[in-house]
């Protein structure tokens, strides 16, 4: 079953002075448990169509429908409670709350889903265990590496047991090492918890992780390699 | 956690933070002073009227307060006195007796209102006998002495024991005149009264108002002449009170509270209040564009971050209230040690007072004591309070807007 399917979807910024097209009808389906990389030379679309996918941002024209749901119909602060409930999101720039430590950057996201403080606090320690950083629960994003926040990222992502992660160039600022790490950490969640993974990214040690590789180019799917079916 | 993320947030930039609780304590400490400051000039205005000419209650027959004529005086004065004296909250009455006319030494002559008192009854009343500057305040037992303001010494040229002339119409309508010598000089703090007002024993004026009865002839008039009966409260609380108790013993007569005497008086006494206000609202727009200003810059600093957070589900409720929690949380520091500043300031200078003896001149011209007593009214700490704290959430209202007007996707992105 797709939990992301986008139908015809465009994106046109500056429609009444100088039209720039994104998208150019982008036809997207994502089963659930994927681990699928959105690759593209820059201007070809990925960011945007990420962000639409997301609920950051609406498409000129189209269809987006996320576990059944038509977002593109639900207002800014419906969109607001949907992302909450629905999308992890891991950030270029790791965007941790810089006032709040690890424990309690990956405790937010459930804080704001008004679960209780027994179930946050144990759910936030084992994704931070899961990501490698039980002993990093109440340090503070300054008191961090790049990977480490990362990966602190990646278990507030994980918090609010969201239908997708979505993840926009996540080792652009990391070392190998911590590339490698943070790889290894989400493909273990995909193949054991099942959680479906959607990153943009023009990293090759990313893309040559990704089980489907979407091919982007100039506002249009220029070729879609599903390996889990097909040789690399 | 909202509330321990803008408690956070607020101490990201410390320096900034405590420079927005610094601004805030002392506009509040300055409002504080300068409404205490509004205040204890207006009271000290008041107040210096009251105990130099006015009183709290004066009781006339109608139509002296009317014409001015002086054969329009109190019937029964000693009884009125009598009765304005058994009255537990009265601190002091007095009878006057008042004529206009003229002073005149023998290198000037003056306009002048002459008092004629009992030097025992006028000094429970007033505060003659605390203002002499010079001689004494009808301390020893001659006849025709006279008490002036020290304006009115310079005016006329003269000095303690010097000789000075009274001219005035007595009852029968007939221009009299008397010889006084000075025996004091007074500095009552009120210009207006220290260059027109002039004190004699109320037996020596008696004498030459009623002339008939000095030369022993008809008894045309009572042996007591007053024009009014002046009467000093323990405070202005029960001012209506023992005004209608008077009114009502004795309703043939005029009785009138300070505040219908002088009207500048009530102006005063109901401006302190709206003083206080105008002080603290000018201090408050002060406030508010500071407020803004750093608020702004904590929202335009933090674009990325509330971009991140409404981007992973905090609405834009939340992240307004956030903003406007943040502003609070400043206020709601600065706020207290402004207040207890503030009020140890005013505490301090209402019990010491202010030397302002430097501008005398000035305050006397404006009948101001040289000691400044600051005095705030409690009400004014309610409204200090919350008129800062309505003042800060609606300064951050405009940088809260600003953050929930950013869009995730373009927030995020920000560098």
């Amino acid at each position: 079953m797709s939990i992301i399917k986008t139908t015809q979807i465009t994106k046109v910024y500056n429609p009444d002075k100088v039209p720039v097209r994104a998208l150019r009808g982008v036809d997207l389906s994502i089963e659930q448990g994927e681990f699928t990389a959105i690759v593209g030379p820059s201007g070809s679309g990925k960011t945007t169509l990420l962000n639409i996918i997301g609920g950051l941002d609406r498409p000129s024209s189209g269809d987006v429908s996320i576990a059944g749901q038509d977002i593109s119909q639900l207002t800014d602060n419906e969109l607001i409670d949907f992302r909450k409930d629905n999308i992890g999101f891991v950030f270029q720039s790791y965007n941790l709350i810089p006032v709040l430590t690890a424990l309690e950057n990956v405790e937010f996201v459930m804080l704001l889903q008004k679960r209780p403080l027994a179930e946050r606090r144990a759910r936030a320690e084992e994704l931070l265990e899961a990501v490698g950083l039980k002993d990093k629960l109440h340090k503070r994003p300054s008191e961090l590496s790049g990977g480490q926040q990362q990966r602190v990222a990646v278990a507030r992502a994980l918090a609010s047991k969201p239908a997708f992660v979505l993840a926009d160039e996540p080792t652009a600022n990391l070392d190998s090492s911590s590339t490698a790490q943070l790889l290894d950490i989400m493909a273990e969640l995909n193949q054991k918890e099942g959680i479906t993974f959607i990153f943009s990214t023009h990293d090759q040690r990313v893309i040559d992780r990704a089980q489907r590789v979407v091919t982007l180019v100039d506002g249009h799917i220029d070729h879609d390699q599903d390996r889990r079916t097909q040789p690399q | 956690m909202i509330f321990q993320l803008a408690w956070r947030n607020i101490w990201r930039n410390r320096t900034r933070s405590l420079v927005v609780v610094v601004a805030i304590l002392l506009g509040i400490w300055a409002a504080m002073f300068m409404s205490g400051f509004a205040s204890g000039m207006a009271r000290s205005y008041i107040q210096n009227a009251i105990e130099s000419k006015v009183a709290h209650i004066q009781v006339h027959h109608p139509k002296f307060v009317e014409e001015g004529s002086t054969i329009h005086y109190l019937p029964q004065p000693e009884a009125l006195l009598a009765f304005a004296k058994s009255q537990a909250a009265v601190e002091g009455a007095t009878l006057r007796t008042i004529v206009t006319g003229m002073i005149g030494s023998s290198r000037s002559n003056r306009g002048t209102e002459v008092w004629g008192i009992s030097s025992e009854d006028e000094s429970a009343v007033s505060t003659f006998d605390d203002d002499i500057v010079a001689g004494n305040f009808f301390t020893d037992e001659r006849k025709n002495q006279i008490v002036l303001g020290q304006k009115l010494a310079d005016n006329l040229q003269v000095k303690l024991r010097s000789k000075v002339v009274l001219t005035f119409q007595d009852l029968e309508g007939i221009i009299t005149a008397g010889a006084f010598r000075v025996a004091g000089i007074y500095e009552s703090g009120n210009a207006e009264v220290d260059e027109s007002l002039v004190l004699v024993q109320q037996t020596d004026l008696l004498g030459l108002l009623t002339p008939t009865q000095e030369a022993g002839g008809q008894d045309t008039f009572p042996s007591t002449i007053s024009h009014e009966l002046a009467v000093l409260l323990d405070g202005p609380r029960q001012i209506d009170t023992i005004g209608q108790i008077l009114q009502n013993a004795f309703p043939d007569l005029l009785v009138e509270n300070y505040r219908e005497l002088a009207p500048d008086l009530r102006l005063y006494e109901t401006q302190i209040q709206n003083i206080s206000l105008i002080y603290l609202i000018i201090i408050l727009l002060a406030l508010v564009f500071g407020i803004i200003n750093t608020m702004l810059m904590a929202v335009l600093e933090r674009i990325r971050e509330l971009g991140m957070l409404m981007a992973v589900g905090m609405n834009k409720m939340r992240v307004f209230s956030m903003i406007v929690f943040e502003t609070l949380l400043l206020t709601l520091l600065g706020v207290p040690v402004g207040v207890f500043l503030g009020y140890l300031t005013v505490s301090y200078f209402g019990r010491v007072g202010i030397d302002l003896s430097a501008f005398s001149a000035a305050m006397q011209e404006y009948g101001l004591s040289e000691m400044l007593h600051l005095e705030l009214d409690p009400i004014v700490y309610t409204q200090i309070i919350i008129g800062v704290t309505i003042t800060a959430i609606l300064a951050s209202l405009y940088p809260a807007w600003k953050a929930i007007r950013l869009r995730p996707v373009e927030a995020i992105r920000t560098l």
